[in-house]
């Protein structure tokens, strides 16, 4: 016996509504399947820390920001010698590098450190700086007394020399890296 | 006529090929430097210098005669974490989430004289830590160790995945303890600090010479401070400057990964009962990029370098019918201390260390473990230590 037309349309139509029926159960499992992960992945995560508040950072005033710019290249110049001298030192002791090689590293520091002394006199910090000023001069310094320590080498060959000369400049690059990071937060991102 | 021309055609045809075969030079080559006579067939890849290539059966021999070593106890800390990282940045393949968390680990190896040894050292620059907001849970690595009972005036050797800060940053930590460095990334150090920024306005420099210039860049992040902590160690002749392979002692290797991150990455395998752990760095900066072989940290100098350095690790911790990776030591894998990295799912929170975590990854026999019973876990609030 063939179906009634009427009753084969209310079949139709129900079996839509439960297809229809069957697909938003599905979509919403799939919702909350995504949302349940979502929701575990995060927790696995973040390992239940809760994130530090530092402090807000004022913005700088016109005076600090051209005080700023104007370290930048005297800070590029003094932390590349930095760098430079101390490679000099490490190929030195292996024995991969010889004492006029070293010297003429040595004798660039020397020069620019005290350029860089020179360069920071002539600046003026505005007064929230001028502690920040001070302790960069005072690091400049430390670097060219380390420098001059370390060009003592040359004299007598002694490498107790380095040694003396290490701390001194381990402090000033301390004390720049400090103030860097203040200054330049974005200057030594994570690698 | 027709048939004449094809037979010259043919003629001419079969003369090149003769010429070819009598003057063939063997499949192109990159690099005509090639030296292969001792790599077992394996071909080096090229510009890759000989001291940073190792064959696969070299690195089974390592494998296979590792494991009749004594074993070693392994776990790993964070130095740190950063937090809220763009995902996309950490590993361009991602991306599942927009920002991730990434720990700073340290490896620690525990030999069968008590005596330790540490790949990577972590960091201590609180300013760059803390004041760009991007971390949380840093603490002293003396103090970390000491609070999971392990003493770190026991440390006897130091391992540098690399020499950038986050991770060469607290060697003098260590002050006993024999520094290995490999040459290359000295080499590379010293080669950008001189490379003159006429052209790139200091993009490519090892120091920074422009704000943000070289900031994302490989050759980037070798600030004084931490150039002075591999210095110290050479001053006090504590330092060995290795080139290429080194065995510290047995079942504890020194594999090169050149340019797998920097120019002198390299691996550390070690000896455990789990079998051969390597711990990579940055080299490995992403466990699930060596799962899935994705590149992760995008400054890697050379990304085909990376994914062979990947293979090292397959190498040396699988089994035949056993493909494994699950013994690879990431640096920053975002999964690590969950379940999820199931090499380092023993973790808890370091007593005192300011919500950073550690991990137990292998214990040899009659190592007691470290892990407080029950693990402190749970909510923990970070403080920014005074700086």
């Amino acid at each position: 016996m063939m179906p009634r037309a009427d009753t084969l349309s209310t079949k139709v139509s129900r079996r839509n509504v439960v297809l229809i029926a069957a697909g938003l159960l599905i979509l919403v499992g799939i919702v909350v399947v995504a949302l349940a992960r979502e929701a575990t992945s995060r927790r696995l995560v973040a390992a239940a820390v809760s994130r530090p508040t530092a402090p807000t950072r004022p913005p700088l005033t016109r005076a600090e920001e051209t005080y700023i710019q104007a370290l930048w290249p005297i800070h590029g110049a003094v932390e590349r010698s930095a760098v430079r001298m101390s490679m000099g030192q490490i190929f030195y002791v292996i024995k991969d590098m010889g004492q006029t090689e070293l010297k003429a590293r040595v004798d660039d520091a020397l020069t620019t450190f005290q350029r860089a002394e020179g360069q920071l006199l002539a600046l003026e910090p505005p007064p929230s700086l001028q502690r920040a000023h001070d302790d960069y001069g005072a690091a400049v310094r430390l670097f060219h007394k380390s420098a001059v320590e370390v060009s003592k080498i040359f004299a007598d060959g002694r490498e107790d020399h380095l040694r003396a000369a290490y701390p001194l400049a381990q402090e000033a690059s301390n004390t720049i890296r400090e103030i860097g990071g203040r200054f330049w937060p974005d200057e030594f991102p994570p690698n | 006529m027709m048939r004449g021309r094809i037979v010259r055609v043919v003629a001419a045809l079969a003369a090149v090929a003769a010429l070819g075969a009598l003057v063939n030079v063997g499949p192109l080559a990159a690099d005509n430097n090639n030296d292969n006579d001792n790599n077992g067939g394996q071909h080096r890849p090229p510009q890759t210098l000989p001291q940073g290539f190792e064959t696969h059966r070299e690195l089974l021999h390592d494998a296979i005669r590792s494991d009749e070593a004594p074993d070693n106890s392994a776990w790993i800390l964070e130095s740190s974490r950063f937090m809220g990282v763009p995902f996309r940045a950490f590993m361009p393949d991602r991306g599942d989430r927009p920002t991730v968390d990434l720990p700073v680990n340290v490896g620690i190896i525990k030999g069968p004289d008590g005596k330790l040894g540490v790949y990577d050292t972590g960091w201590k620059q609180l300013h760059y830590i803390f004041d760009l907001n991007t971390s949380c849970c840093w603490a002293p690595i003396r103090q970390q160790m000491t609070a999971i009972g392990l003493h770190p005036d026991d440390v006897e050797w130091i391992v540098i995945g690399h020499g950038h800060w986050d991770h060469a940053g607290q060697i003098s930590e260590f002050p006993n303890a024999i520094l290995y460095v490999q040459k290359e990334e000295l080499k590379q150090i010293d080669f950008f600090l001189n490379y003159p920024d006429t052209f790139d306005g200091g993009h490519i420099s090892a120091v920074n010479t422009d704000p943000g210039g070289c900031a994302r860049s490989p050759v980037c992040g070798y600030p004084p401070q931490t150039v002075n902590e591999i210095l110290g160690k050479v001053l006090n002749h504590k330092a060995k400057i290795v080139d290429g392979r080194h065995e510290i002692r047995r079942g504890v290797i020194i594999h090169p990964a050149f340019r797998g991150h920097t120019y002198g990455s390299q691996l550390l395998q070690v000896n455990t009962p789990r079998g051969q752990l390597v711990f990579g760095s940055d080299t490995y900066s992403s466990w699930e990029g060596i799962r899935d072989w994705n590149v992760a940290n995008i400054q890697q100098t050379d990304t085909i370098q990376q994914m062979l350095a990947y293979e090292k690790c397959y190498v040396l911790t699988s089994r035949p019918g056993d493909k494994s990776f699950h013994n690879c030591v990431s640096a920053h894998e975002p999964l690590s201390y969950t379940a999820s990295y199931p090499l380092t799912s023993t973790w808890w929170l370091i007593p005192g260390g300011n919500c950073s975590r550690a991990a137990e990854l292998t214990l040899a026999n009659g190592e007691r473990s470290h892990v407080p019973n029950p693990p402190p876990r749970g909510a923990c609030t970070p403080v920014i230590p005074p700086h």
